[in-house]
């Protein structure tokens, strides 16, 4: 909801569905957030061991700097405990957010989520 | 996780500061981490440090348990049993309840939650469970996700937890009780201090000292909330887009709704 806040901010139309993308377009230059192939494959090869996550840490570097990418590894790391958070205590989301992201959490498939029952 | 990360019992570092770092980290972000250590092996309002300690061990221990794996794997987290490879003599409810946080959130249920307080636990003593689970994943994580080697757990220090219950704590919001921002009183005041009190705010309020001290953690790593939507000035390395971005796909591969 904040990427969406931020876009209509600067006027940037991002294209939401690139946060769930499993590979085809995720993260490619219809996004609008600079750098966004890099940050995807950061991430999803941060949690799949199949693939080689040094080699998306340097390709990460390369592209957006050394200090930009600690400010991403504690992007990462402090989501990674948040979700843990929320997962464990059943916390909702509160009933604002939940109306203002219906129409892109139904896009997005993220009401399907077992984690969801119950929260939104 | 990353090969590349210190997996359970590897030797880790026993400083707390990034002097090897190939990348300099922000002095502020170091020291949100230092003054979680610092918590973390402090008494806390549930536990003493010592268990505190056994449960960030717990941590680390679960991504190595073959029977986390095998439930991992399986259809429903329920349809196997057995015994967690546990790296301390917790009790087993509180073994399951850390090896589940850690290794499965997204299948997580009220059901989950509900065994776990009539396996023993206080509602307290769960909301600081998650908590130091969660400290322990942020440090972590930051250390694998930068390629460096993660800190050796502090000692633990001694004293009694508090067990102090915020008199204002309500059921009805989350699986475990809450305290709402108006029913603070000043048994807790400060706990949401600089935050806005919303719902993952409120998740461990029963542990008073982890909300602070969590979205001081938060904050370093993320953005203070007052900055959130701040959207005319960029406080990080990476801009506003580009962390939203970032957090909504780790948070879309952990299937996480919040």
């Amino acid at each position: 909801m904040l990427l969406r806040g931020s876009g209509e901010h600067t006027g940037d139309d991002y294209d939401l569905t690139a946060i769930v993308d499993d590979g085809g377009s995720g993260g490619g230059p219809g996004v609008g957030v600079a750098a966004a192939a890099a940050l995807t494959a950061y991430a999803d090869a941060f949690f799949d061991d199949g693939r080689d996550f040094a080699a998306a840490r340097d390709r990460l570097h390369a592209e957006i700097g050394g200090e930009a990418l600690v400010d991403a590894a504690g992007v990462l790391a402090i989501f990674n405990a948040v979700v843990r958070i929320a997962d464990a205590t059943g916390i909702p989301l509160e009933d604002q957010k939940a109306e203002m992201s219906a129409d892109f959490r139904a896009v997005l498939g993220i009401d399907d989520y077992p984690a969801a029952a119950g929260k939104v | 996780m990353p090969a590349s990360s210190a997996p359970a019992g590897s030797t880790p570092v026993e400083t707390f500061d990034y002097r090897h770092s190939p990348l300099p980290v922000r002095e502020g972000l170091a020291a949100s981490q230092r003054r979680a250590w610092t918590r973390l092996a402090e008494p806390g309002e549930w536990w003493p440090g010592a268990v505190r300690i056994a449960i960030a061990e717990e941590t680390r221990a679960a991504t190595a348990c073959a029977f986390c794996a095998e439930r991992k794997a399986a259809l429903s987290p329920y349809a196997v049993t057995g015994r967690h490879t546990a790296a301390t003599d917790l009790p087993d409810v509180l073994v399951d309840t850390v090896h589940r946080i850690r290794t499965d959130p997204e299948r997580l249920t009220r059901r989950f939650c509900d065994a776990a307080l009539a396996g023993g636990l206080s509602d307290g003593e769960y909301a600081e469970t998650v908590a130091v689970v969660a400290t322990v994943v942020a440090v972590d994580t930051f250390c694998d996700a930068m390629g460096l080697p993660r800190h050796a757990l502090p000692e633990p220090v001694a004293g009694e937890p508090r067990r102090r219950r915020p008199p204002g704590a309500k059921p009805g919001l989350a699986w475990i009780a809450t305290v709402a921002p108006e029913d603070v009183t000043e048994g807790e005041a400060g706990m949401y201090d600089g935050l806005a009190g919303v719902n993952i705010h409120r998740a461990l309020s029963l542990a008073p000292a982890e909300v602070a001290g969590f979205f001081d953690l938060d904050a370093e790593h993320y953005l203070p909330d007052a900055q959130l939507r701040d959207f005319g000035v960029e406080y990080r390395a990476l801009t506003h887009a580009q962390i939203e971005f970032l957090a909504a796909r780790v948070s879309a591969i952990n299937q996480c709704v919040y």
